[in-house]
């Protein structure tokens, strides 16, 4: 299952899974020596039952069941969009709600196990008002895990942005804790000064958190339904360890909107 | 202070925080976010806190019932400027087609809903029907329908694919092709060689895979080809005053002026250094993937709106740049980026034009025809389409061996997959983790090459893992053509000096995103003179982007 934003559209269609139409192509024993033209192009029946194939992706699909069910008479399709034009003294440019992070290592197992989760998608499953209600549960089978691990997905980061993750990962750690019976946390991070400094003792301190100052290295499932198996390396020593579920920190990314929009009006992103 | 207008982008926690401070001051506060709702509760970042205070709300009590704030929610800037201090915005306010003060939260509407997706809102962890209430701390309704499917967004030109698509799933394959055309001047060209980010985005992909939109596109030109209909392009009536130079006869330039002339410019001359137009496309992409024929036609329907193209005039030689600015009200720069990168190593100066030529000229002088010894074995260095394309043209040109050279794997080659794929499938043999150290001679010509080779070390800035040589592993290859594919450079020289541009260090122009306008007045650039070496869809799109430019600003000239 994918979970990377925008890229999100399921519905049930009869004809899936049908693969697409590969384009003809002249042998290559027709090519050399020679400059002609190597794809054929689509003939006619081939080019109308792939163009069938596309969903005509929208969201809303018009079918007016919600407009037929809705008692209040609350739904309403002919209220237009609307354009203004304003005028302001001052603008401030915060960084909205997209939540976006850099790419993380393929070998992080992100986007190839549904149980291996962001920090920022932990965090939506830890809120009261989140998906599951505040409860920490696998997107893989919806079991409660035993075992949790944090990893860091940016080793190379700044240490301003490391400190932050590192904190994040302690809250989200607490949070799950006392949420979860017989959880266990496991945070593995390269550390920094200044969280050795002013953090690490009293991480230490939560009951049922683990921490690890190493560098995560490969989250793979060796076998289905087996738990999650990480590899990771702790004073130059590579160990393995399984999990139930996975919460790799990221590091946040301003979108490309959004700095566009700051170098315009030359006011930084706050 | 209290007549003060502040504007606030971005409806997060920090956008929330901000919002009422500034309200506390005095301001007219206005909140635009793009989502349908204000941002939730997010966990402190700053320090270690406890289980019950972990999460930090946003006070959306107080910001949605502050006198002194509107909130904008599902609405995007469109347009905004700063001038003279003031901030002027165009705001697009979705509708959100749920009345909330009607709504009774019912969720009856959920309930129907046949459309499945994943929740934007709690980060894809759970599903959605397509009429929701997105943040339930807000718990205001809305319907989400798309301006733009994901296709439609990844398109550098945002062609509406799903309505070309859709049209030849009906049979309407001409009325498909005059939808490609609305934005698109070039359908059959690009519909061969462009390397279809809409396919990359395509939702089907999670179903099975991806529709095969550009061939798609291409199946819409060939329709009209093979059944003889010579288009025309229509202008309109009432034309517009104002006289446009264009330099290069590439992507961009053409599409620039296309779309000049669909708003009624008539003055439109595109001044193109080569004998022949298309720009990399004829001299760069090779006729066995676009047939010239083919691309001449398509030139000559956008010549034939009232588009003089005048060949063999290279600014800087035949005509000064400062005459063509003196003699035109605007000027769109499309020159491209028409010079091979050196390797520098030892001996590529002294065999150069004897054994070693750059993939730009190799692929120009094979487009245009120039005699060429093919005996032997040519080497091309490089993992790009252009190193690709070399090989391939090298191939059929009949030198007996043809090799790619490059110093990572094929993981890392940033040619297309099915490029890569053709090449080796024709015969093209690819040495991978490898790189030049010097290029050897016999008798005043290229006999071979001094290679060493690699192995991958840590990720650098471009994500791949960058290439180390192996100390000591150094060999001999013999070779009689070396053809450096490793990456094109733009060429300015023909500005002249003391121009007044900014040239970044990339040694392309600075140009605004939106209008393609450079720091000069009226003179505008696009494709890859701006962003370096880079697929044609996304210079046609600058294209575009610069005529809407340029007819602003003779407009408000």
């Amino acid at each position: 299952m994918i979970y990377e934003k925008e890229k999100r559209y399921i519905i049930p269609f009869d004809d899936v899974p049908s693969p697409r139409a590969e384009m003809p192509e002249i042998s290559v024993d027709e090519r050399r020596g020679n400059f002609v033209e190597v794809e054929t192009g689509f003939p006619e029946d081939m080019a109308v039952k792939e163009a069938k194939r596309c969903l005509s992706c929208r969201r809303c699909l018009g079918c007016a069941l919600c407009w037929a069910e809705c008692e209040p008479e609350a739904i309403d399709f002919s209220i237009p969009d609307e354009e203004l034009d304003l005028e302001f003294d001052e603008v401030v440019i915060t960084k909205g709600q997209d939540n976006a992070f850099a790419p993380i290592d393929p070998g992080l197992g992100f986007g190839t196990h549904a149980d291996v989760i962001t920090d920022i998608q932990f965090e939506r499953m830890l809120s009261p008002t989140g998906p599951t209600d505040g409860m920490v549960v696998s997107p893989l089978d919806g079991q409660i895990p035993s075992r949790l691990a944090i990893i860091q997905g940016h080793a190379g980061q700044d240490d301003e942005h490391l400190l932050s993750s590192l904190i994040l990962g302690v809250n989200e750690a607490i949070i799950a804790l006392s949420k979860t019976e017989n959880l266990e946390v496991t945070l593995v991070s390269p550390f920094n000064d200044g969280f050795k400094e002013g953090f690490l003792k009293e991480a230490q301190e939560v009951s049922g958190l683990r921490l690890i100052e190493g560098a995560p290295e490969s989250v793979v499932r060796d076998q289905e339904n087996a738990p999650l198996s990480l590899k990771y390396s702790e004073n130059g020593q590579r160990r393995e360890e399984t999990f139930d579920l996975v919460v790799i920190l990221t590091r946040p990314e301003i979108s490309k909107e959004m700095k566009a929009l700051s170098r315009r009006l030359d006011t930084p992103i706050q | 202070m209290g007549d003060r207008k502040v504007l606030i982008v971005g409806g997060g926690l920090d956008g929330v925080a901000a919002a009422l401070e500034k309200a506390g001051t005095g301001a007219h506060v206005t909140v635009v976010e793009k989502f349908p709702s204000l941002g939730a509760e997010r966990i402190t970042r700053d320090r270690i806190v406890g289980p019950d205070d972990a999460f930090v709300n946003p006070d959306l009590d107080k910001v949605r019932n502050h006198d002194k704030i509107r909130i904008l929610t599902y609405s995007e800037l469109k347009k905004v400027n700063r001038d003279n201090g003031k901030v002027s915005a165009r705001i697009l306010k979705r509708s959100l087609r749920v009345d909330n003060t009607k709504c009774n939260d019912c969720k009856a509407c959920i309930r129907v809903c046949p459309v499945n997706m994943f929740d934007d809102f709690d980060e894809g962890l759970g599903f959605r029907t397509a009429v929701d209430y997105f943040n339930p701390a807000t718990a205001g309704y809305n319907i989400f329908k798309e301006e733009m499917p994901v296709c439609q967004r990844a398109c550098p030109v945002n062609l509406d694919i799903r309505t070309y698509v859709g049209q030849i799933a009906d049979g309407k394959h001409l009325d498909s092709l005059a939808t490609i055309r609305e934005r698109l001047p070039l359908p059959g060209s690009i519909g061969r060689v462009c390397p279809h980010p809409c396919e990359t985005a395509c939702n089907r992909q999670y179903l099975d895979e991806p529709i095969s939109i550009c061939f798609l596109k291409r199946f819409a030109a060939d329709v009209e080809l093979s059944q003889g209909i010579e288009p025309v392009y229509e202008t309109p009536d009432k034309k517009l005053p104002g006289k446009i130079a264009i330099i290069g006869a590439g992507p961009a330039g053409l599409t620039c002026a296309y779309h000049l002339a669909r708003q009624g410019y008539e003055h439109i001359t595109i001044y193109e250094a080569l004998p022949v137009p298309g720009g990399y496309l004829w001299v760069g992409i090779p006729e066995y993937r676009l047939p010239k024929k083919l691309l001449q036609r398509e030139v000559d329907l956008i010549a034939n709106m009232g588009i003089d193209i005048q060949y063999n005039k290279r600014i800087g030689e035949d005509l000064s740049f400062e005459e063509l600015r003196k003699n035109n009200d605007a000027i769109f720069i499309g020159a491209g980026c028409h010079r091979g990168l050196k390797l520098r190593v030892p001996g590529e100066d002294e065999y150069e034009g004897k054994g070693i030529v750059d993939c730009v000229t190799f692929l120009r002088d094979q487009a245009l025809g120039k005699p060429f010894e093919t005996k032997g074995k040519l080497i091309v260095i490089g993992g790009g389409n252009a190193a690709i394309d070399s090989a391939r043209v090298g191939w059929r040109m009949g030198f007996d061996e043809v090799y790619i050279l490059y110093r990572r794997t094929k993981k890392e080659m940033p040619a297309n997959s099915w490029e890569i794929d053709a090449a080796e499938h024709e015969g093209v043999i690819l040495q991978y983790l490898a790189a030049p150290v010097e290029i050897l001679g016999k008798d005043g010509r290229v006999s071979g090459m001094k290679c060493i080779k690699m192995e991958l070390g840590e990720p650098d800035a471009s994500g791949r893992r960058r290439p180390v040589p192996i100390e000591g592993s150094e060999y001999v290859i013999d070779a009689q053509t070396i053809v450096p594919a490793i990456s094109q450079g733009t060429n300015l020289e023909f500005l002249g000096e003391d121009h007044g541009f900014e040239i970044n260090r990339w040694n392309t122009f600075d140009v605004d995103e939106e209008t393609c306008a450079t720091n000069i007045p009226g003179v505008f650039a696009g494709g890859d003179v701006v962003t370096g070496p880079d697929i044609a869809i996304r210079a046609v799109a600058a294209g575009k982007r610069a005529a809407e430019g340029i007819h602003e600003y003779l407009r408000s000239r």
